[in-house]
């Protein structure tokens, strides 16, 4: 059995550990606080989404590059903050009896594999951007805009997913059982989409418009919300 | 050949007793039995261990328990009822925990001989005081989720004029907590003997529409008002309806500007 010592030891390479989805080591991470772990996960978290959330803005201006790579880590961060209580008392709720440090640092893991990823990704669309035409009014309208936000959506949507599928993974190896797993996971999920989404908007914008100054909060981030934005926008498309 | 067994004799695992109608006995695990010392066990227990405080409320002295959960209702509802104040803010900040908190109470009080009439004609053997801590249990759930919606509508609040969105996110979050509040109660009075819950679920629909009327009863609660109470009587669909006419009119006259 290995000394305790050796548990609490840290190395940038554990993220490997995290992106291969080894549960029983993750398990036995959860089970303790690790202020040192904890730092590198929220590093990764800092640097991958901030290397890609750069590499998002860089288009528009190298000022609004700094801004997204931000932003980009703010989000994230911020969702897991204010969803920590709520996701706390929905494990043991549904069915997963964790403490409030599991189901946290659960939530962190999976978003540092998110970011692991995103980080990963971000020379490439770096590259993209650096091949793509200047950002205009007239690049806007074309193809090449709407090709780098289907990338950036698609490439965002795999790194969600990945890390969601190793949180799924992990709360069955706490759990024991995929149909409780799957409930927490879903309720999380609900959340942490809830607040993130919102959180994004007050945050917009991330490409950037050719039109628009660039600023880090749009002066109207605090007016309407994400949902209420979504909500007109299906009025006026069935009133027309 | 050897006489002697080497493998011991099988001994019966021992079962849990089981309820002629399937449920398990409370008190059957001994961590149901281990008492309730603080205010901080009974949120750890009301989370992860349910089963252990309705064993608790059926001890003698549950009395104190029973307190303890209805001060956390109060406190908890008191401090969601601040982020529910930060929508409109000034008077608001203290007039929105008042009617939140006084409006949970009064509305569990309202509802309790009704809960105690459905839950004897359900065949039910729980004593009065035993239905009076599940439902302080059920608020207790309810206010303790509400804090953890806390974060989310206070930035939702700080991000929006419309009092139509935030009334109905208020009542999104409001409405899953209680489910969770409602989902104890109800494995609490499966405890009881019940041979049916049709009686419970009758008076889970009273006591949702006697809390909805409660908000229409005690406005504004997010929004201001000149007085304290409303000086028009109404009921809730109406003042929903009237809230809806007026985002809409507000809408129209924000596209034409």
């Amino acid at each position: 059995m290995p000394a305790p010592s050796a548990k609490l030891k840290t190395h940038p390479a554990e993220i490997a550990t995290l992106l291969r989805g080894e549960t029983g080591t993750i398990s036995m991470w959860s089970e303790s606080w690790n202020a040192r772990r904890f730092l590198l996960h929220v590093t990764v978290i800092i640097f991958g989404a901030g290397l890609y959330g750069a590499a998002m803005g860089w288009w528009r201006d190298p000022q609004q590059a700094l801004y997204v790579a931000i932003k980009f880590p703010l989000i994230i961060l911020l969702t897991t903050i204010g969803n920590s209580l709520i996701n706390a008392m929905f494990a043991p709720l549904l069915g997963l009896d964790i403490l409030f440090r599991q189901s946290f640092s659960a939530i962190v893991m999976s978003f540092t594999i998110a970011a692991a990823i995103l980080g990963a990704f971000s020379p490439l669309l770096a590259f993209m951007i650096w091949n793509a035409p200047p950002i205009s009014p007239q690049t806007i309208s074309g193809s090449t805009y709407n090709l780098i936000k289907l990338i950036n959506v698609v490439v965002i949507a795999f790194a969600g997913m990945t890390g969601n599928v190793r949180l799924f993974q992990l709360l069955v190896r706490l759990g024991g059982s995929r149909a409780v797993a799957l409930r927490v996971l879903f309720a999380w999920l609900a959340g942490n989409l809830f607040l993130g989404s919102q959180l994004s908007w007050i945050l917009r914008p991330f490409i950037g418009s050719p039109d628009l100054p660039v600023e880090f909060f749009r002066a109207s981030a605090l007016q309407g919300n994400f949902y209420e934005n979504v909500f007109q926008s299906l009025q006026q498309i069935f009133n027309n | 050949m050897n006489e002697q067994n080497p493998v011991p004799p099988q001994i019966p695992p021992v079962i849990p007793s089981i309820l002629s109608s399937g449920v398990r006995q409370l008190g059957d695990d001994p961590l149901e039995r281990v008492a309730i010392p603080n205010i901080i066990a009974v949120i750890e227990a009301l989370l992860r261990h349910p089963r252990r405080m309705m064993f608790q409320l059926r001890q003698p002295g549950a009395g104190k328990l029973i307190a303890a959960m209805l001060f956390i209702s109060i406190v908890c509802s008191l401090i969601y009822g601040v982020v529910v104040g930060t929508f409109s803010g000034g008077q608001q900040l203290w007039i929105a925990p008042v009617k939140i908190a006084a409006g949970l109470m009064i509305s569990a009080l309202i509802c309790l001989p009704s809960l105690y009439i459905f839950t004897c004609l359900s065949g039910s053997h729980a004593r009065l005081s035993e239905i009076f801590g599940l439902l302080a249990g059920m608020l207790m759930l309810t206010t303790m989720l509400l804090i953890g919606f806390a974060p989310v509508a206070w930035i939702f609040s700080q991000s929006t004029e419309s009092l139509a969105w935030m009334g109905a996110l208020h009542l999104i979050f409001w409405f899953i907590a209680t489910i969770f509040g409602l989902r104890f109660l109800e494995a609490g009075f499966s405890q009881s003997n019940a041979r049916s819950h049709a009686g419970f679920h009758t008076w889970v629909v009273i006591f949702l529409l006697v809390a909805v009327q409660m908000t229409t009863a005690l406005r504004p609660i997010l929004g201001t008002a000149d007085t304290f109470f409303p000086t028009e009587k109404k009921f809730f669909l109406a003042h929903w309806g009237d809230c809806l006419n007026l985002h809409d009119s507000e809408t129209k006259l924000k596209s034409r500007e």
